[in-house]
Formats: structure tokens, C-alpha cells, sequence
């Protein structure tokens, strides 16, 4: 079913809500000069919120298109823009007592943490070209601010400018893979890509071609996701961007990129098919993937061996979980994908977990350096414990919800008979742990001569820590939700 | 109000409670901590008797309620070893037939008496709230354990009790015998807890499901259509699997070394989680198995020949040891070993029999062992007590109770579970007389070595320091009273299952409790033995109250009337002397053997660690050195602009992180080179 | 060969020559210039595949807004001619290298890929149908681009703010 620009208002209301978010909260910050720094906060909060309850409450029937062909309304759809709310959420609850974010104003950020909500819900359904470019770049765009937010921190500075330079590049090959594609088919919707690809028998050079598409889209969905070789600005912007925006962007950007990335292969270059979808022939880009998979988790851990600064350390390990989540993606299975979306929401409070503890632990500290971690573990059990219940959950060691990541991507990659695949993962995994344990071993086991003060934390703060440590421990009892809804979201919306 | 739709209540009210204790105990008063702590127990053992007579009120045909409250692990397909692919699928499901009645009654009415003992005991200690919690999550889990309704959900109770019993064990964790205590529980569990896990696996391979319903309708069912004969191969596996598992919670031979140590932890925790709870956890997955212990005579066997083992050998620990708590522990392990005894032989139902009175008077033991420590302040050596019967007499009078009880004495309880044991492992077609005799035997040494507790204690002179001696005190009301109930129950829990032999000259009373339980346990095909006439019933039941009696008059011997003798046999038998007090030198040996040969494989590992794993580490230090030196001829030649001279260049220090130069130009140029040569792999095949 | 043909080869010359005068120009008003030549070459190479309003667009946005923008960033800059762009370790051989391992891939792609022609088309005014478009199935699109400016003027207004009031 595809809808007009008048009836696809009724489907529009979470991004709708974000848009007059943005609005309020810049005018509020003009006007109200006093009462800003507390209103902007509620207001953001509830324009997040209201936006998730309209997500949760969106019941559309079969899968349809809106304002017309731009964007596909399903359920895989549906997912991340839930995803990205709770994160939105999340990360605006965690900056609020962030002594970095303290000393500058805030009345920009809020507008800027909607306006990049609303890009990533645009990026989970677009199905034209257009709109996938142009969500694409306002979620860029906006991060590229948010990066720069501390304007008189130099890193933060240098780090925005290497992402604009860097994100230029990447956009660029993208389009030009979009005006190949454009070349070839005639078309800029998803759907009647697909459609003329499977008309006109992919063959000789255009095969090459195609291939050549493949590889600059992917430098564009790279770059979002920070995958080998399209990563390099990865760790410098993370450890220069303020904590909670390295928090957000390691989890929500990265999410978008893959549902666009899946949106784009299996949407615009697959022929959809129940259970198994088959790339077009010829085109055996599943293998591009696959490779740019192992590439990208094995440079991640062994990069991430060595650092002693923590930001650049879960840099480098969230580049390492953008090669799992990768994995699920590529099989073209059903299971995979669902693997990747379990991976994905596992992913999202573990590691924006242990981003908050390192967030926590600035505020009263000052310090990213790894040393300066020594006997947490007496000056805050709380703390201490905390982030070793997200570390061990990073790793994938049950009970805690990582494990079922892990379980859910390598079930789905075995299924698909591909072990050297798993047991590329499998050894990564325990690459992982080394360094993960390593965090570990100086919060808990290693001292300082110093007697051991107290560390505060802001209730907020705590509060805000054990809700995130809820769903760590306690997704593996209440595990059936979640694996009957992110089977429920893979149905992807085929154009048909 | 229908009780039995609120099964899922009775477990959760215990784990509110551990819930509230432990996150906002330490803002609370003891006394608040103390109601909710019993509070919500109490809540449990109501509901959990309206759930009892209900299941009661019912056919005796329909006594099985299932509740299901979600589903909680949906892991897709597997294959069989039939071939069949079958959904593994787990329910958080909890069941309510006969048997766990049983148990819940037990557990929750037993552990609302310790709870509330332990708010007497526990008055002057520290970490009052932290005790409560541990012990309310025990009592969540031990629930957990006894109501579920399948294999995984049994595991998740079975690995909590066995973890509660591990914080609590250690719960003096800055003493080191208590930690190590701990320690040693928690690894010999894991033992019994691989035999468990991998019993489930074979279960599910062999089944296709874990649900209890569906395994042992599934084994009927086959054995009716002669699919699955007596002594199949894989139920035999299965059955010493789940046993070994038994083994490890019940502290069976060889495993049961950590029992005797876990009464590092206060005696409340002693009388609820090893004695009268968590240790029988193995009786009671036994006998919920007995499905599949019937198609399996060889685990049978194993399972009676380990049990009577365990009982006449810790008995004869028990003989001479000469801690009051120890010796209660070793009886404990002996009475666990009567009970598998029971199981053995095929009599499932004696066995649960006997858990349900232990229960009642080893409680009741452990905590009048607890209230004489209190009284003396913390002394446990009995060389040091004697004479406190007029000093403490309800503790005094209570314990003999259950003295009596676990000696076997008609009418006390003990009595007739432990006649009904004996006399199954004679008559049982499974039985054997050795195994009668080693039984018998073992019941006068426990008659023997109860009454020299009880000899040592209470009666005589006064063997205590004058600094003891001062401040004996009777125990506050909320002890004692506890210890009134319990003896109580000592006496007339045994009642229920009065034998028929006995019963047709009371109005024909009948046999109630394995009746009621029977629907729930399997029967082996001929087990209902009259073999043997009446009159050897009597013969035999009469023997065993002998043999109890000649127990009570060689302790009185020996340590009222001629306290000399002790010491002249000692001398006269040095040698058999030693290795009883030192335990058969048990300890020792798996010291030497496993405990020693495991840290030097840790050692060794340790070295393998240091040489081959760091090495492989700075091997990929190596490799990343050498990307770096590639990416370094890049960096050298490329465009280089005042981001260059940043704080960042810091970081161009470390090798490791020489490709990540932090000059926008090499990563551009990084990228676009990556995309040209994925493009050039693809062009050239 | 044509007129057209001439003036295309011509147009063509102008905006790459001048393209690569602005990047190696040592002097920055150098380089600006230049680029507007590139603009406007851009400009025409538009009106030859039929796009006016893009051509137009190019020459209004691009050399009217963009250039004249630039001119001021680069006339208010200190130090303007003593800048040097280059650097000592200007090396031309791996850069070289890989643009022209680029520029074979996508030149090798644009004339041996079979594409989807749409054949001879009549000039003719293209306007209307833009705006007919960025208001009916466009209309989406059309309003997020108004979302992503309003980000960059956030972001442009928060870049300006003075230091003191941050």
C-alpha cells in the first residue's frame, strides 16, 4: 500500500512530535533565560517519550510506503525507531549530570540530540535514495556539532573538523555509487531499483559496475557504522567528542547505519524471498561484507589490546561489535537478521553502560587513563561492580544479556553452515575478554597507596546506572519478549 | 480465595522480602528487617498450607497443578538422537502435586521457625541485613527448586540455593576457615553440578523436552509399548548423571567433605540450609525422578549401595568427633545416606518420609546446638560443656526430644521413618540383607553418638571455664519457643506414617503419607515385596529398637557412669581412634591428590599464560608494528596541515597506534585505497 | 564536429584548467577566483543536459552566495599572502597514485557500463516540474532539507556565540 502526503501524516506522528520538540526547546532558550537549564531537559525528555509511546502505539496494518515511496513503514522499521528513542533517552538522562557538558550551554544540545533522533528515524525507513541521503545528513550533520559541542576544548574542536572532512569523503563516494546506480536503473526508489535490476539480467560489465556501487554505498554505511576500512575517524572523534555524545554516537549512528545498510542490500539489491533472500546474480556482495566483517572485529580488539585511555579503548571495542552485528547482517537469513537486531539491543545497554560508568567516573576524576582506575573497587563497590557486570556482558559471558547477543550471531552464522566464520568471531570474542578483563583487573584487584575517598555519585547518576543494569541482568530471564519481538521485526517491507 | 493459582506467590513473597532487605536494610532497624524477613516467610507457609489442603480436597487423580508464568527460553530446534528435530522451549513453570506439597510444607514451615530463631540469635551479630536477605533468597530459591515444573527451572533453584549457601557459609567472610569453607562447598558443588547438567542434556536428547510432565509421560508411555526396556543404556546414563548431581547437594560419598566444614556459617543457616533444606534438594530430584530410576536397576543399585555407605561411614565419624556441631553435621550426612538408602530400594516414598521427620528433629537439633553455644558464649567444644540441664532446661528438654526422635525410639518420629527405611532394604525385591544390617548397624551408632551429645552437654559435672560458667543464660523467648514447635513436630510428624503393622490394632489407621505421595512417585514392578511374614515385621522392628537401645546404654556407660572408659578404649584402640577423630584422613588424601595436583596444573597454566598467551599479545603487537610501518611511508609523504601539530600527535607515540595518525588526509586516503582494492579484488576474479 | 561540440570541449577545458588552479595556486585569492570559473562551467555543462534551473541555481547559490562568501573569509584573514598552503612534505607520488587509480575505475565504469538511456529529449523549461515535484512526491524530502538547514543555522548560532556567554 502506498500513501499520499496527507494520509502518511496519520504514520508521521513520533517524527512530527521531535520536529515541534526542536522548536520548543530553541524557542524556549531564547525566551525563557532563567528557566531554561530546566525546562529543556523536560522538554526533550518528553518529546523523546512521547515519540517512543506513539512508536510502541503505531499498529499500520501490513507494511506500506509514505508520502509517496519515501519512506517504508514495517516492522523492522518500527524496531529501530524504538531503538533510537530509548537511546535518545538514555544518552539526554546521562548528560544531564556530566561535568563536561556542565561548563558549556546547553540550550543548543537538546535541540541537536532531537534533531538527530528524528535523522536516525528517518534513516530507519527511508526506501528512495533521496530521503536515505538526506537522513544520512542530518544525522551527520548533527553529529558533527555535537562533537564540536566543547568549543573551547581543543580535542573537541579537531575531532568535529576530522569528522565533517572525513564524512565528506565517505557521503561523496556514496552518492556517486547512488549516481551509478541511478545510471543503470533509471530509478531512485529502492523497490523499482530492485525491480529493474531483476528486468534487465545484470551481466557483463555492469556487473563490474554494480559491484563498484556496492563498494562506495558501503563506504557511505561504513562510515555510520565505523567499519574496516571506513573507520579511521573513529577512535580520534571518540576520544575527543564530549562522553555522553561518544556514548551516543558508538550506539544510535551505528544502529541507523546498519538498518539503512540492510535497508539498501536486502531492500534494493536482494530478491526478496520468505525465509532466504538471494542476491542478484552475480553480485556476490555478501562476500564484500563478510569480509569487511572479519576486518573490522579483528582490527577492533587487537587495536583495542593496548590502550590505556578507556574512551579510545571502547572506541576501538565498538568497532570491534559493529564486525559482530555486521555478521548477522550479511547471512540474508531470517535468523541473521534477527540475531543482529537481538545483538543490537543487547548492544545498546552494555555498552552505553560502561560509557556512563566512564562517564561517572570523569566527573569526579578528571581522567580517561586507564591507571587511574586502580582500587575503584573500594573507593565505589557500586561502581566498580557496575562496570564489571557491563564489561562481562560486553564479552558475552552469561548470565548477562551480552551472552545472548553473541548466542543469537553465531547460532545464525553456524545455521548457515559458514564455521570458519563463527570461529573467526568466536576467537575474537576471547581476544576481547583479554583487554575487557584487563579493565577489570585495575578497577578491582589493582591499588594504589593512597587510602581510598569515597567517589560520589549523583543520585541521578545512580539511579541511571541501575536502570541500565537492569536489562543487562535480567534480559536472560525474561528472554522470550525479546526474541518474539525482534522476530516480529524482520519482516521487511518489499516494495511489493 | 483458591490458593492453588497462587503457587507463583510462594516463592515470590521470599524474594520481595530479599529484595527490600537487601536494598534498603541498611537503612532500616533490625526490627523492621526482622518483619519482613519472617513476614513474607510466613506469607509463603500460609499459602502454602491452603495450597496443601486444597491439593488435598481434590480426586486423588487430579492432584497436579501447573502454572506457567512465561515463556523463558525460546532457542529454537535441535536434533534428537532419534533423529527427530524437537523446539527446545522453556516455561517458568511451577507444579504443585503431592510431592512438592510435601516440600513446600516443609520448607516454608521449617525455615519460618529458623527465621524467627534467627532474629534471637542473630540479635547481637553484625550484617543483620544482609543475613536476612541471603536467607530470604534462599528460601526463594529453595522454593524455586521443590515448585518447578521442569529441569531448567529446578537448575536455576538448585544453582541459587547452592550460591545462598555459599554467602551464608562464608558469612563470617573475614574469618578465613568460614571463606574457605565457602569456597570448598562452592567447588565440590560444581562437580555434582556437571553430573546434573549433563543428565539434563542426555534428557533433552533423548526426550525432546525438560518439562517433568512430558519426560515421565513420555517414559511410561514408551515403556509401556516396550520401546524403552528396563536397564536402557541411555536411562542408566541419565539416572547416574542426575544422581552424581544428588551426590554433590547431599553431600554423599566421596562428595560430601564440604558439609562438615560448611558449619563455619551461624547455626541458624546450619539447621536450615544443611540440614533440614537445602541437602535434601538430592533425595528430593531422586525421588522426583523416579520415573527413571524404575527403568534402571544398576543406578538403583548405585544409588542404594552409595546411600548406606555414606550412612553407616559417617555415622562412624560422627562416633568420636567432638564439636557439638560437627557432630551433627556428620549425623546429617548419615541420615541424607538413609534416605537415599530408601531410594535405592525402590521405596521413593520412605525416603521422602524419612526428609520430612529429619527435617522436624535435625532442625530441631541444630538449632538447640545453637541455643547451648549462645548460652555459653560461642563455646562448641563438648569436653568444655556438661551439666546445663537445670542451667538451660527447654534447650535441654527440646533436645532430647529430638534425640530421642533421631534415635528412633517409638512414637517419636524418627522411629517410624527410619523402620519403614529398614524395612524396605530387607523386603524390597531391590533390597538386600547387608544392606538391612549396614542400615541397622548404622541406626546404633547414631543412637550412640546422639545420646554422648547429649551425655556430654547437659548431664554430669560442669567441665566449663569460670568465665563461661557465669554466663550461662537460658535463650530469649523468640529461641526457645521455636525449639517448642519443632520438638513438637519431632514427636507427632512421624504419625502420618504410622505402617500398617502397627496401624490395623489403631482403628485401622492407615498408611496416609505414602499414600497421598504415591501419585507422584514411580513404583518399581515389584517392590510390594510379603516376602517376609508379620512376625519377622515385628522381629525386625523390635531389633532395631534394641539396637537404638544398646546405643543408649554404651554412651551412658561410657560417658555417665564410667567416664574412664572412653579413655582406656582410646589407648587399647589408638590406631582406629586416630583415623575415626581425623575423619579417615578423607580430607588429606583429597588434599594430595586433587587439590595439590590442581594448583600445579594452575602453575603450569600460569607459565603457559606468560610464555605462549603474552607472547601471542606482543606478536600482534608485532603485526600492528609492522601495518604501522606501512602506513608510516603514507604518513610521511602526505599533505600535513596545523591539525597535525595538536595534542593528538601524543598518541603517535605508541607504535600500536601508528595508523591512527590522527592526519585527516591518511585516513581519506586509507579509505578511498580500501575501496580500491576490494574493487580491483572483484574486477580481477 | 559542431558548434555545440566546440563550445562543450571548450566549457569542458575551462572548468577542469581552472579546477586545477585552485588547488595548486599558492595564493588563496588566487584560488578563489579560479573557482568561479569552475562554477560557472558547471553552470553551462547543466544547461547542456537540459537542466535551466539547475543551471540557474548554480549560478545564484553557488557563485552569488558561496563565492562572495568565501571572498570575505579570505579578505579578512590575516596574513593572506605570506600563507603557504603546501607543506614541506608535499609528496606527489602516492597522491598521484591514487586519484589515478580513481579516475581509471570511474572512467572505465562511465563508458564500458551499459546505462539506461532515456534518448534524444526536446529542451524545455524544467522549472514547473521541479516545483511541481518538491510540492506532490517530493514534498517529503523537500521539508527535511528545511529541517537539515535549520540544523546548521543551530549550529552556525551556536559556533558564533561569544566565549563569554558560554
Amino acid at each position: 500500500m502506498n500513501l499520499g502526503n496527507l494520509d502518511s501524516l496519520t504514520f508521521f506522528y513520533p517524527e512530527l512530535i521531535l520536529l515541534g520538540g526542536i522548536l520548543l526547546v530553541v524557542i524556549s532558550d531564547i525566551s525563557l533565560k532563567g528557566l531554561r537549564d530546566r525546562v529543556n531537559p523536560l522538554l526533550t525528555l518528553a518529546a523523546l517519550l512521547l515519540a517512543l509511546f506513539y512508536t510502541l502505539q503505531t499498529d499500520h496494518g501490513s507494511a506500506m510506503t509514505l508520502f509517496e515511496g519515501m519512506l517504508a513503514l514495517d516492522n523492522f522499521a518500527l524496531f529501530f525507531k524504538a531503538f533510537m528513542l530509548v537511546a535518545g533517552v538514555l544518552v539526554l538522562l546521562g548528560s544531564l549530570h556530566s561535568e563536561e557538558l556542565a561548563a558549556v550551554h546547553q540550550g543548543e544540545f537538546h535541540a541537536l540530540l532531537l534533531a538527530v533522533t528524528l535523522g536516525m528515524l528517518l534513516m530507519a525507513n527511508s526506501a528512495h535514495l533521496v530521503m536515505l541521503y538526506l537522513s544520512l545528513e542530518l544525522v551527520s550533520l548533527t553529529s558533527y556539532i555535537m562533537v564540536g559541542y566543547l568549543r573551547s576544548d581543543r580535542l573537541s574542536n579537531e575531532a568535529s573538523m576530522k569528522y565533517i572532512l572525513f564524512g565528506a569523503v565517505s557521503t561523496g563516494a556514496m552518492l556517486y555509487g547512488f549516481s551509478l546506480l541511478y545510471g543503470m536503473t533509471g530509478s531512485l526508489d529502492l523497490f523499482a531499483i530492485r525491480d529493474a535490476l531483476l528486468a534487465q539480467e545484470v551481466v557483463g560489465f555492469n556487473q563490474v559496475t554494480l559491484m563498484l556501487v556496492v563498494v562506495l554505498t558501503t563506504a557511505g554505511f561504513g562510515f555510520k557504522t565505523a567499519a574496516v576500512p571506513f573507520h579511521f575517524w573513529c577512535p580520534d572523534v571518540y576520544t575527543g567528542a564530549p562522553t555522553p555524545v561518544t556514548a551516543f554516537l558508538s550506539v544510535a549512528p551505528k544502529a541507523a547505519g546498519f538498518a539503512i545498510l540492510v535497508r539498501f542490500f536486502l531492500g534494493g539489491l536482494s530478491q526478496p524471498a520468505g525465509e532466504q533472500w538471494g542476491f542478484i546474480s552475480g553480485i556476490d556482495w555478501p562476500l564484500v561484507l563478510i569480509v569487511v566483517s572479519v576486518l573490522t572485529m579483528s582490527l577492533g580488539n587487537i587495536a583495542a589490546l593496548t590502550q590505556n585511555n578507556l574512551k579510545r579503548m571502547l572506541a576501538y571495542s565498538s568497532i570491534a561489535h559493529a564486525g559482530y552485528i555486521l555478521m548477522g547482517a550479511v547471512l540474508l537469513t531470517g535468523t541473521g537478521l534477527k540475531a543482529m537486531l537481538v545483538y543490537l539491543f543487547v548492544y545498546l545497554f552494555m555498552n552505553l553502560g560502561a560509557f556512563f560508568v566512564v562517564t561517572v567516573i570523569f566527573n569526579s576524576e578528571k581522567t580517561f587513563e586507564l591507571q587511574d582506575y586502580n582500587g575503584m573497587f573500594r573507593r565505589s563497590p557500586f561502581l566498580a561492580v557496575a562496570m564489571s557486570i557491563f564489561l562481562l556482558s560486553l564479552i558475552g559471558i552469561p548470565p548477562f544479556a551480552g551472552f545472548l547477543g553473541k548466542l543469537y550471531i553465531f547460532g545464525a552464522v553456524i545455521d548457515q553452515g559458514l564455521y570458519w566464520f563463527a570461529v573467526v568471531g568466536a576467537l575474537n570474542a576471547a581476544v576481547a575478554a583479554f583487554y575487557y578483563m584487563r579493565i577489570m583487573k585495575h578497577m578491582i584487584l589493582e591499588n594504589d597507596d593512597r587510602p581510598p575517598t569515597p567517589l560520589q555519585i549523583s543520585p541521578l547518576n545512580r539511579a541511571l546506572l541501575v536502570l541500565l543494569l537492569v536489562p543487562n541482568i535480567l534480559l536472560i530471564v525474561f528472554w522470550s519478549p525479546i526474541d518474539r519481538w525482534t522476530a516480529n521485526s524482520i519482516t521487511l517491507f518489499g516494495g511489493l | 480465595m483458591n490458593f492453588l493459582e497462587m503457587l507463583a506467590l510462594i516463592p515470590l513473597f521470599p524474594a520481595a522480602g530479599a529484595l527490600i532487605n537487601g536494598l534498603l536494610g541498611r537503612r532500616c532497624s533490625r526490627a523492621c528487617i526482622s518483619t519482613v524477613a519472617c513476614g513474607t516467610v510466613g506469607v509463603s507457609f500460609l499459602l502454602s498450607l491452603g495450597a496443601f489442603y486444597q491439593l488435598l480436597g481434590r480426586p486423588e487423580g487430579q492432584r497436579l497443578v501447573e502454572q506457567e508464568l512465561f515463556t523463558w527460553i525460546p532457542a529454537g530446534a535441535g536434533e534428537l538422537s532419534s533423529g527427530a528435530i524437537s523446539q527446545f522451549l522453556v516455561q517458568w513453570g511451577y507444579q504443585l502435586d503431592p510431592l512438592s506439597a510435601v516440600m513446600i510444607l516443609v520448607v516454608t514451615g521449617v525455615g519460618f521457625l529458623i527465621h524467627i530463631y534467627s532474629i534471637g540469635y542473630m540479635a547481637h551479630e553484625g550484617g543483620y541485613a544482609r543475613f536476612f536477605t541471603y536467607m530470604n533468597l534462599f528460601m526463594f530459591s529453595m522454593l524455586t527448586l521443590v515448585l518447578a515444573n521442569n529441569f531448567v527451572v529446578m537448575f536455576v533453584g538448585w544453582e541459587g540455593v547452592g550460591l545462598c549457601s555459599y554467602l551464608l557459609i562464608g558469612f563470617y567472610y573475614e574469618r578465613k576457615s568460614a571463606a574457605d569453607a565457602g569456597k570448598k562447598a562452592f567447588i565440590v558443588n560444581r562437580i555434582g553440578d556437571f553430573g546434573f547438567m549433563l543428565g539434563m542434556f542426555l534428557i533433552f536428547t533423548a526426550f525432546g523436552t525438560l518439562d517433568f510432565t512430558g519426560v515421565f509421560g513420555l517414559v511410561e508411555t514408551q515403556a509401556q509399548a516396550g520401546v524403552l526396556a528396563s536397564g536402557d543404556a541411555t536411562i542408566t546414563a541419565i539416572c547416574i548423571l542426575l544422581f552424581v548431581g544428588a551426590m554433590g547437594k547431599s553431600a554423599q560419598v566421596p562428595l560430601y567433605v564440604w558439609l562438615p566444614d560448611a558449619m563455619e556459617g551461624p547455626t541458624p543457616v546450619s539447621a536450615l540450609i544443611h540440614a533440614a533444606t537445602m541437602v535434601t534438594a538430592g533425595v528430593y530430584m531422586v525421588a522426583r525422578c523416579s520415573a527413571l530410576f524404575v527403568l534402571s536397576p544398576d543406578a538403583m543399585l548405585l544409588v542404594a549401595v552409595v546411600g548406606a555407605f555414606t550412612a553407616i561411614f559417617a555415622a562412624s565419624i560422627g562416633l568420636v568427633q567432638n564439636d557439638i556441631k560437627r557432630v551433627l553435621a556428620y549425623s546429617t550426612v548419615s541420615q541424607l545416606g538413609y534416605m537415599f538408602l530408601a531410594c535405592g530400594v525402590g521405596a521413593f516414598g520412605a525416603g521422602v518420609f524419612h526428609l520430612m521427620t529429619h527435617a522436624f528433629f535435625k532442625a530441631l537439633l541444630f538449632l538447640g546446638a545453637g541455643s547451648v553455644i549462645h548460652a555459653l558464649s560461642g563455646e562448641q567444644d563438648m569436653r568444655r560443656m556438661g551439666g546445663l540441664r537445670t542451667r538451660i532446661p527447654a534447650t535441654f528438654w527440646t533436645m532430647m526430644v529430638g534425640t530421642v526422635a533421631i534415635a528412633g525410639f517409638p512414637p517419636l518420629a524418627g522411629f517410624f521413618s527410619k523402620d519403614e527405611i529398614l524395612w524396605r532394604a530387607f523386603s524390597s525385591s531391590q533390597g538386600h540383607v547387608l544392606l538391612w544390617a549396614v542400615g541397622v548397624l548404622a541406626a546404633g551408632m547414631t543412637s550412640f553418638y546422639m545420646f554422648r551429645m547429649i551425655f556430654l552437654t547437659f548431664l554430669g559435672k560442669s567441665r566449663m571455664s569460670r568465665e563461661v560458667d557465669s554466663h550461662v543464660h537460658e535463650s530469649p523467648k523468640v529461641m526457645t519457643v521455636p525449639l517448642g514447635l519443632l520438638a513438637v513436630g519431632a514427636v507427632v510428624s512421624g504419625w502420618v506414617g504410622i505402617p500398617h503393622l502397627i496401624g490395623q490394632y489403631l482403628h485401622h489407621l492407615p498408611q496416609y503419607f505414602e499414600h497421598f505421595l504415591s501419585p507422584a512417585l514411580a513404583h518399581p514392578a515389584a517392590v510390594e515385596g510379603g516376602h517376609a511374614s508379620e512376625g519377622l515385621e515385628w522381629g525386625l522392628m523390635a531389633l532395631s529398637v534394641a539396637i537404638a537401645l544398646l546405643g543408649l546404654w554404651l554412651a551412658r556407660r561410657f560417658y555417665l557412669t564410667h567416664p574412664a572408659l572412653p579413655e582406656h578404649l582410646v589407648s587399647r584402640f589408638k590406631h582406629t581412634y586416630t583415623t575415626l577423630l581425623n575423619k579417615y584422613w578423607v580430607d588429606e588424601v583429597y588434599d594430595l591428590l586433587i587439590v595439590n595436583r590442581t594448583k600445579d596444573l594452575a602453575n603450569r597454566l600460569a607459565g603457559f599464560d606468560n610464555r605462549v598467551v603474552d607472547g601471542a599479545v606482543n606478536g600482534s603487537a608485532w603485526l600492528t608494528r609492522l601495518t604501522a610501518s606501512v602506513s608510516g611511508f603514507f604518513d610521511y609523504w602526505i599533505v600535513d596541515l596545523a591539525v597535525r601539530r595538536s595534542d593528538l600527535i601524543y598518541y603517535l607515540s605508541f607504535p600500536l597506534r601508528r595508523i591512527q595518525t590522527g592526519v585527516i588526509q591518511t585516513y581519506a586516503a586509507l579509505t578511498i585505497g580500501g575501496i580500491l582494492v576490494i574493487v580491483g579484488y572483484f574486477i580481477l576474479t | 564536429m559542431s558548434v555545440t561540440d566546440i563550445v562543450f570541449i571548450l566549457t569542458a577545458i575551462v572548468t577542469v584548467g581552472s579546477a586545477v588552479v585552485v588547488v595548486v595556486s599558492r595564493s588563496l585569492i588566487y584560488s578563489v577566483f579560479s573557482l568561479l570559473f569552475t562554477f560557472f562551467g558547471v553552470a553551462v555543462l547543466y544547461v547542456f543536459l537540459g537542466a535551466d534551473f539547475l543551471a540557474g541555481a548554480q549560478v545564484l547559490i553557488y557563485v552569488g552566495g558561496i563565492l562572495v562568501l568565501l571572498l570575505f573569509g579570505v579578505m579578512l584573514t590575516h596574513r593572506l599572502y605570506n600563507l603557504n598552503l603546501t607543506t614541506e612534505r608535499f609528496q606527489p607520488i602516492a597522491g598521484t597514485l591514487i586519484a589515478a587509480a580513481v579516475f581509471a575505475s570511474i572512467s572505465l565504469a562511465a563508458f564500458k557500463t551499459k546505462w539506461k538511456l532515456v534518448g534524444e529529449k526536446e529542451l524545455e523549461p524544467t522549472t514547473q516540474q521541479i516545483g511541481e515535484a518538491f510540492l506532490s512526491s517530493y514534498l517529503l524530502p523537500f521539508e527535511i532539507a528545511s529541517v537539515l538547514l535549520l540544523v546548521a543555522l543551530i549550529g552556525a548560532a551556536m559556533l558564533v556565540r561569544r566565549r563569554t556567554d558560554v
